[in-house]
């Protein structure tokens, strides 16, 4: 059975890809092509989302329907939705439990389903399982100096549509493996740099990134169908309170030894406001930068990540 | 100047946005010089590239054996005058940076003007002054006038008007010096002591402002604009 069209799906943050492949739709994180973007929006708090509702509503990303995550993402993200769908773009607004309630999430993951035109290939859903089991392997090669950190997570981050296709996703992981001194590890938290080149300018300055916890999230969950979907994603720690996210994050940097942290933060992004208590709560040296729009690594970022790495070496 | 009567002394160089400085370490005694970034070059007339410790905003530009980051050369440059500094305020003419250096962390400033030297420029510029100046005409103030304003653009209008409203110059800089330790005083930690470094701290007026806001010690080396090149020199030695 082929649909003569296969819908674009655009989604906002991170939404089960699998449900949206099971639903012979394809996935398109928008915010994947921020970073390289040269697109200087007006009227904007938060560049990521100020640019993907600029290019929407200019029909400068060519998709069918959008999913918006309203609830566990930001309002910045809803009220830049809320104009996107006023655009004339069919949307959805899917919300992810504050509590992770399971029951609410499989509601919420029916409703997107029936939104979709509900699940035509349920195989998709092992599919994706089976390559996230894939991106949790590159994750570990890179932890263990296999894969540059760059490399790594150029496929993590875009674990959250897998391109879009999956055969083609597949062949995109088979990277060639090498030997890389890991002086200086460093664990990436928060929401992933605006840079395109973040990870490169970090190991050219001699910081290795063996954590970068958004991306992780895209490959950590999945499920057989939507009850185990809804039973794993539930625990996205994005959508959680700090403390659920804090006490994942101090499993985390523990067991990948890292030496320090780098906090990056987005400007007029409400995540700013949690790093005093991740600096209270993560015991680590803390390197807290902030970007604000896209581009290559601006030099006084630079400036702050050699200087983090000379305060590593030191301790 | 590093072979002097026949000998080779290491040199720390701090090339920055507005100042080049470089300092060596002669029989236990320190020397040093200052010039405008454009005249580096001549501070290091017949110096071998790997007699140079670089530091500062164009260390990576400039020839050297070796470099450091600004924040790095300033702990180990103040540790020289006071080992047990815990917070170091280095305010240069484009940025200015906290170190807490008993949390082995650091703030930035280098996005906005308010905080920085040329907040300070902007008021001596307009009175057609130089900064030392201001500096010195601040403790002829009978009172201080308050400017709230934090941008450094609205505070000049702001600085303006109070002139208009019968303020005296002298009086306005005051204000200004307060408005801009104001800025300062928030990116400081909870600490006893604080070593002020960085060329804009030589203005008096600013950094007698900066005292009565934190109520703290402040300390500053002799000559608070060498301490990122002396800094340099020690973080290679
Ligand atoms: S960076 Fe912050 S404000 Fe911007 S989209 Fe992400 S969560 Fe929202």
């Amino acid at each position: 059975m082929h649909r003569a069209h296969v819908s674009k799906i655009g989604m906002t943050a991170l939404v089960p890809p699998e449900l949206i492949f099971a639903c012979a739709g394809e996935p398109f994180d928008v915010n994947n092509i921020i970073p390289a973007s040269k697109n200087y929006p007006k009227n904007k708090l938060c560049a990521w989302t100020a640019i993907w509702r600029e290019m929407l509503v200019k029909r400068e990303i060519k998709i069918d329907s959008l999913i918006v995550v309203a609830g566990g993402d930001c309002h910045n993200a809803l009220v830049d939705g809320q104009k996107a769908a006023m655009s004339g773009i069919p949307t959805h607004f899917f919300f992810y439990p504050f509590d992770g309630d399971v029951q609410y999430l499989e509601s919420q993951l029916h409703k997107l389903s029936s939104f979709l035109g509900n699940i035509e290939y349920p195989e998709k859903f092992r599919d994706v399982k089976a390559l996230k089991k894939l991106g949790r392997k590159i994750d570990n090669k890179r932890l263990n100096g296999k894969i540059s950190s760059s490399e790594a997570f150029r496929i993590l981050v875009s674990f959250s549509d897998l391109m879009g296709d999956l055969d083609r996703f597949r062949n995109a992981l088979d990277i060639k493996e090498g030997n890389i001194a890991l002086n200086n590890r460093v664990a990436l938290i928060g929401v992933p740099p605006i840079y395109h080149d973040f990870h490169e300018a970090a190991q050219s300055l001699d910081l290795q990134i063996v954590f970068d916890e958004l991306p992780y999230e895209f490959v950590r969950h999945s499920g057989d169908d939507i009850n185990e979907v809804a039973l794993d994603y539930c625990n996205y720690t994005f959508a959680r309170s700090l403390d659920f996210r804090i006490e994942f994050l101090q499993k985390e940097l523990e067991k990948r030894k890292v030496e320090g942290v780098i906090h990056y933060t987005q400007f007029a992004c409400h995540h700013v406001l949690e790093d005093e208590i991740l600096r209270a709560k993560l015991d680590y040296p803390m390197l807290t930068i902030q970007g604000d729009l896209p581009g290559k690594t601006p030099q006084q970022i630079k400036l702050r990540l050699e200087a983090f790495r000379e305060v590593l070496e030191r301790s | 100047m590093p072979s002097k009567a026949g000998r080779r002394f290491m040199i720390g160089l701090d090339v920055g946005s507005t100042t080049a400085k470089i300092v060596r370490i002669v029989d236990g005694e320190i020397e040093y010089q200052i010039t405008g970034t454009h005249n580096w070059k001549e501070l290091v007339k017949g110096v071998k590239k790997e007699d140079i410790i670089s530091t500062g905003y164009f260390r990576h530009s400039v020839p050297h054996r070796a470099s450091v980051t600004e924040i790095t050369a300033a702990q180990f440059g103040v540790k020289h005058y006071f080992p047990e500094a815990e917070v170091i305020v280095d305010i240069g003419g484009q940025d200015t940076k906290v170190i807490d250096v008993k949390s082995n962390n650091f703030i930035i400033n280098d996005r906005c003007s308010a905080g920085t030297g040329a907040f300070l420029e902007f008021v001596a510029n307009y009175f057609k002054l130089e900064l030392n100046e201001i500096g010195t005409l601040h403790f002829q103030a009978k009172r201080i006038p308050d400017i709230n304003n934090t941008c450094g653009v609205f505070a000049i209008s702001e600085m303006i008007s109070q002139l208009v409203a019968g303020y005296s110059k002298e009086e306005v800089i005051a204000g200004m010096h307060y408005a801009f330790a104001r800025r300062i005083s928030f990116m400081i930690p909870e600490t006893e002591t604080i070593v002020l470094i960085g060329g804009t701290v030589k203005n008096e007026g600013m950094v007698s402002a900066l005292r009565d806001i934190l109520k703290k010690d402040i300390l500053m080396p002799p000559e608070p604009q060498i301490v990122n090149a002396l800094g340099a020199l020690k973080y290679y030695s």
